[in-house]
């Protein structure tokens, strides 16, 4: 589904100094796999999933989406990539605190430029309750704990059924207790939906829970 | 397509979080709009008022003034035009031109006047009967003096109704009584009906003195009239007596001596200069209008600074960067045009109290323009900041804190 080919991002720190955040990736994700992408910190891996979920561009190499390379895509379509193609869930959940829970989950909805082939509200419901947070639904994001949060995140990166979910350091901002609660949302929704989950991570517990684990380190692959 | 509704519904529930912001944000577009819709009614006003004004003098009538007056289209008051020129052999003379029913000179004298209550500066004009029929004066009380008045060079006077009631109480006190001008006794035979106007430096008929102008010449030892105005029988005759006039006179003046004014070219020359003077203030208030657009400008940058996360936000969830444009622009938009509707509405406001001293109105088209104006000046101010959120990469938006 996913394919990284001798892919680098490199940053001119100086006129002199380059910093390699990633050098020469190879990587594939295959079609309903579960991987963790697992390294210290500075070590490439935000930098990897942000060129893996569109929202920054390699300085070399090629990225192909389902086979279609990126690079030559305009701003419009790749945006429609990430409105349609990835959902994406963030350490910091990253909700809209002046919009409620069901504004933030059918944000997505509003900016899709295809036919929907759901009614927003009806499935934003759907998903809220299935995530135990119907009588949240028009809360503001402040009066939500964490975990909360970041189950609304899941359901926003869901709404516009999404092919592959980007999650970087989904459970880094929560007690232990309740990252296993949302691994465990995270696994049921790659095994009962057959999504392709791809998470970004430095503990190794949470790493565990994928099927499979990238190491990564200084911009390279193990 | 992009949901527009969606994107003003945010908009509008961005400002009701912000009101006083928003409101103040407004207030310059308000004030601009506001003092550029007021001083349009007044242009508007005044120009009705001009218009009114010359109606009644009504359009088979000519005037003969010395002096250019309507030179290049401008209107120029030359110094001449205040001294008299014309005599009566000039009257004599253009009464015999054919369709002309009437001709009126004008000599004016401004004397101190005794009344019964209080003495005051009067404006006397001294002409012949026919000035009744071109200046289309009714009388209230008594009678206005007649061609054997003029012939006799009777010591009578007929006042305005104004000026009777200022000197004497009433229109009815004064109605006979004697009064002197400088040493000269004159008998008050007449009252007119009240006209109403002036007050703007147009002439205040109501407050005029009118006697003969053959009396008149006991002020006027050079027997000259400074205007002579002619009623002609009907407007188609107006051109064919207007030449014929230019051709009597060439006899005795220079071409540069005298000019031949219609009323309808007076007030087109008037109202030029007015819509010349209204178009400068309009313009100079249409200054505020600017300034408010910058205020709102720097207000839509600070909100841009305040949402960068936001909009990276907005971005990693498939916002395309017209879509960020948008949901700016039409903030700023909505600002602008909140401003342009309630300084309309002000406006209206202070017209409807205006209107009981100075003449002032709106049409359509002032509504128009300045709703159109206001969200073009959203849209002008607040593309800038708006195509500033669009092209922010989304990854530095995002980590941005």
């Amino acid at each position: 589904m996913i394919n990284l080919q001798k892919v680098s991002k490199v940053y001119k720190l100086d006129s002199e100094i380059v910093f390699f955040a990633l050098k020469d990736i190879n990587l594939t994700i295959k079609e309903g796999e579960f991987c963790s992408i697992m390294g210290p910190s500075g070590s490439g891996k935000s930098t990897l999933m942000h060129i893996i979920g569109l929202l920054d561009k390699p300085s070399s190499g090629k990225v192909f989406i389902e086979k279609k390379e990126i690079s030559n895509l305009s701003d419009d379509e790749i945006s429609n990539l990430r409105n349609e193609f990835v959902g994406f869930v963030f350490q910091q959940f990253n909700l809209i605190p002046k919009l409620t829970v069901l504004e933030n989950v059918t944000l997505p909805t509003i900016y899709t430029r295809s036919a929907l082939s759901f009614n927003p509200r009806e499935r934003a419901d759907e998903i809220l309750t299935k995530f135990g947070l119907k009588e949240k639904t028009h809360s503001y994001p402040n009066r939500l704990s964490g975990g909360q949060q970041q189950r609304v995140a899941i359901a926003r990166a869901m709404i516009m059924k999404p092919r592959l979910i980007l999650a970087d350091e989904p459970t880094g901002n929560l007690d232990s207790k309740t990252g296993h609660e949302i691994m465990t949302l995270l696994r049921k929704l790659n095994e009962d939906e057959n999504l392709t989950v791809a998470l970004v991570t430095h503990e190794s517990d949470i790493a565990s829970y994928a099927k499979r684990v990238i190491k990564i380190r200084d911009g390279e692959i193990l | 397509m992009i949901n527009l509704i969606a994107v003003y519904k945010e908009a509008i529930a961005d400002f009701s979080r912000n009101k006083v912001r928003t409101f103040l944000t407004s207030l310059g577009i308000l004030i601009g709009v506001f003092a550029v819709v007021i001083l349009m009614a007044l242009g508007l006003g005044l120009k009705k008022y001009i218009s009114d004004q010359f109606e009644a003098l009504g359009k088979s009538t000519l005037f003969l003034v010395p002096g250019r007056v309507l030179s290049g289209g401008g209107f120029s008051a030359s110094v001449s035009s205040l001294t008299g020129r014309f005599d009566n052999r000039d009257l004599e003379n253009l009464k015999r031109i054919d369709n002309v029913i009437g001709v009126a000179p004008i000599a004016l004298k401004s004397a101190k006047v005794m009344g019964t209550i209080k003495e005051d500066f009067a404006d006397i004009l001294f002409s012949s009967e026919a000035i009744v029929d071109i200046m289309g004066f009714e009388v209230d009380m008594g009678r206005f003096f007649n061609k054997n008045d003029v012939t006799k060079r009777a010591k009578v006077i007929v006042l305005g109704p104004r000026i009777a009631s200022d000197l004497f109480g009433s229109s009815e006190e004064a109605l006979g009584k004697k009064i002197r001008i400088e040493n000269v006794r004159f008998t008050i035979i007449g009252i007119t009906k009240s006209r109403g106007g002036g007050g703007m430096g147009g002439f205040d008929y109501d407050k005029y003195f009118y006697g003969p102008y053959t009396t008149g010449y006991i002020f006027n030892p050079d027997k000259k009239f400074f205007r002579l105005s002619v009623k002609v029988k009907s407007e188609n005759y107006i051109s064919q007596v207007r030449e014929d006039i230019k051709q009597k006179l060439l006899k005795r003046y220079e071409e540069e001596d005298f000019s031949i004014v219609e009323p309808t070219e007076l007030m087109t020359a008037i109202t030029s200069i007015f819509s010349i003077l209204n178009l400068v203030l309009v313009a100079i208030a249409a200054v505020s209008l600017v300034v408010g657009g910058i205020g709102i400008m720097n207000i839509m940058y600070v909100t841009v600074s305040d949402r960068i996360k936001e909009i990276g936000i907005r971005r990693a969830l498939g916002a395309h960067q017209s879509d960020i444009l948008y949901q700016f622009l039409a903030e700023s938009i909505l600002l602008s045009l909140t401003g342009g509707f309630l300084g309309l509405a002000f406006a209206y406001l202070g017209i409807f109290f205006l209107n009981r001293y100075f003449p002032a109105y709106i049409d359509g088209l002032t509504v128009v323009i300045s709703l159109v104006v206001s969200s073009a000046i959203g849209i002008t101010f607040g593309v800038f900041p708006a195509r500033k959120a669009a092209n922010l990469e989304p990854v530095e938006a995002m980590r941005y804190e």
